[in-house]
């Protein structure tokens, strides 16, 4: 099949995902809610702290908002994507995974678009309202480039975002489980994106930068944007975010089709 | 060549060992231990164009080992599979295109969606082209009664409706080859029977071949000539149904509860083969005695409670065919 015919096949499967989710109206409308005052609290939490100290590191709190915000609104892409990846234990343990194993298609494509999760629309309001309030208050200027720059950097981290959940959800090809792997893996990353890297030890600042390359996700791209400094870093490592993005994902691609051969060799 | 060509498969897997109790789990966590397990012996046989076959088995036997084989979902050990020429596990999505397959217990219907939504997918997924989809539908509309309830979302259709759905969902772009994993579990008798005239029709009007799994006999003598048996991961028995219904058909249980739990009893025509408490199993050859008599001979010495009579089915057959050594590897003419 040409790409032409996927990424047309990929819009009307995923459009069918948006119809079922629909279906259940109750739900999806508590979940925006639900994601837009978690974030809320985050934020709030943050500002609180900060008030005491005014600054962490160099950081102010409007910068340090404007690192939480590009970290949600690829998050929100990501989810929109490819949050689903955290189920494939569920439906390799209850048999449903086989249905895709029957159909002419590329598998990993084929459960990519099984699910197109609307429901994140809570984290664009939440990001897009901190981007503008966050721009007045650092009298930003949104140039053409800068605006094409955050459109790489929000790539890449949906892709690199997208890649560890890809990579968790294929141990359950070896595991069968995979659900913990989100907890101990997923989770703190995510929560390492929340605050500038500079703060951290230099030990874990390099594990985010080449081993879990979430500092790519939104702290290198931001040190460009507001021209931060980056200790141990070169200040220029934000314009190699969406590359990384694609190297990552690309790696984690690799590893899932890995573990679906061996899935086929296994069974379970 | 036919259809399905299957040599000498075989498939094992290392399953770990699990062991009892808080300690053995916590060993366990450490240092697995894995034990083989052939689930999957050395099967052949082979399948024609257009016919029915009945592979059945008892649980755990290896039926859905092989039918995975078959589908492309696993990779061998070892032998040799084609369908319609392809080797599955090679070429899985090329093999996709030529079967249909429906696991009974699990739909591949859109579950929140309105069953026609499901068809128009799967009309983009094999790109089925607009003409072949709506002559299929019509048939399917005619044989399966689809139109009652097309645009009832998945989920509300009864298991009766659902299964005919499954079954039109895997027909729809005209897969020479079907593979029916328990199609009729879970229906009551009447949608049973809906279910294998269906089943027929297809067969008949599409000449499809189909490999039907299940553990009703009644769907094996109704609908398959051949039946391909198989037990812990060997086949015992392949070939035409009646000879195993004229052997093993006709024998029936008599299961009796009597008052008095007392000693022996001999009864002209019936074999004792089980006893527990007060309650007697006694097989009988029903070409040779009725039912009634046995029952009549009991009750002239014993005070019935209760009673009950048991048809055989595919456990006991299997079991009968083991102590009798009904053997013969005989193979359809093919």
């Amino acid at each position: 099949m040409t790409i032409a015919k996927y990424i047309k096949l990929y819009f009307k499967l995923v459009s069918a995902g948006i119809r079922a989710q629909l279906q259940y109206r109750f739900a999806f409308v508590m979940r925006i809610i639900g994601m837009i005052t978690a974030y809320t609290g985050t934020a709030v939490t943050m500002w609180v702290m900060l008030y005491q100290f005014q600054t962490l590191g160099d950081w102010n709190f409007f910068e340090m908002l404007f690192l939480f915000a590009l970290s949600i609104l690829s998050w929100g892409f990501c989810i929109i994507l490819f949050f689903h990846f955290r189920s494939l234990d569920t439906y390799i343990l209850n048999g449903t995974f086989d249905r895709f194993l029957v159909r002419p298609l590329n598998p990993f494509f084929h459960f990519m678009a099984m699910k197109f999760d609307i429901a994140s629309f809570g984290q664009f309001l939440f990001s897009i309202v901190v981007f503008v309030i966050v721009s007045f208050q650092l009298q930003l200027e949104w140039t053409l480039g800068k605006l094409l720059f955050l459109l790489g950097a929000i790539v890449g981290g949906v892709l690199i975002q997208g890649g560890l959940l890809v990579i968790i959800s294929a141990f359950a090809f070896w595991t069968t489980k995979s659900e913990q792997f989100y907890w101990v893996a997923m989770f703190p990353a995510r929560n390492l994106t929340y605050y500038p890297l500079a703060i951290y030890p230099k030990f874990i600042q390099w594990i985010t930068a080449f081993v879990i390359p979430f500092g790519f996700v939104n702290y290198f791209p931001t040190t460009v944007i507001l021209n931060k400094e980056t200790p141990y870093f070169p200040d220029y490592m934000g314009y190699f975010s969406p590359l990384v993005g694609v190297l990552f994902f690309g790696l984690a691609y690799f590893i899932w089709m890995l573990g679906l051969s061996r899935y086929k060799s296994t069974g379970s | 060549m036919s259809i399905i060509e299957v040599n000498n498969l075989q498939k094992e897997f290392m399953i770990a060992k699990r062991e009892t109790g808080l300690v053995g789990a916590l060993k366990s966590l450490v240092k697995r231990e894995f034990v083989k397990k052939e689930a999957v012996k050395d099967i052949s046989f082979s399948i024609e164009k257009g016919e029915m076959v009945g592979y059945i088995g008892p649980n755990g036997a290896g039926k859905s080992t092989t039918i995975k084989m078959l589908t492309g979902i696993l990779v061998p050990s070892a032998g040799q599979v084609t369908v319609n020429g392809i080797v599955p596990y090679e070429n899985r999505q090329e093999n996709a295109k030529s079967i249909g397959v429906v696991f009974g217990q699990r739909t591949q219907l859109w579950w929140d969606l309105p069953t026609i939504e499901s068809f128009e997918l799967l009309k983009a997924i094999y790109r089925v082209t607009d003409q072949r989809y709506k002559e299929n539908m019509s048939i399917f509309q005619e044989i399966l009664g689809l139109d009652e309830f097309i645009n009832t979302p998945v989920r509300q259709l009864s298991l009766g409706q659902r299964m005919r759905a499954d079954i039109a969902a895997s027909l729809l772009h005209d897969p020479p080859i079907l593979f029916l994993d328990e199609p009729t579990i879970g229906l009551d008798v009447v949608a049973k029977e809906k279910m294998r005239t269906f089943i027929q029709e297809i067969n008949k009007e599409k000449e499809v071949t189909v490999i039907l799994t299940t553990h009703d006999m009644e769907d094996i003598e109704k609908l398959c000539q051949r039946m391909v048996l198989i037990d812990h991961g060997q086949k015992v028995y392949d070939g035409d149904i009646l000879a195993v219904k004229e052997r093993f058909g006709k024998m029936r249980t008599l299961v009796v509860d009597l008052e008095d739990a007392n000693s022996s009893f001999h009864i002209k025509g019936g074999e004792l083969c089980k006893q527990e408490g007060n309650r007697y199993w006694l097989r009988f050859n029903r070409n040779e005695v009725s039912a009634s008599d046995l029952i009549t001979q009991i009750s002239q010495t014993h005070n019935i409670k209760d009673l009950t009579v048991e048809e055989p089915d595919i456990e006991s057959i299997i079991s009968r065919i083991y102590q009798e050594g009904f053997i013969e590897k005989q193979t359809v003419k093919g």
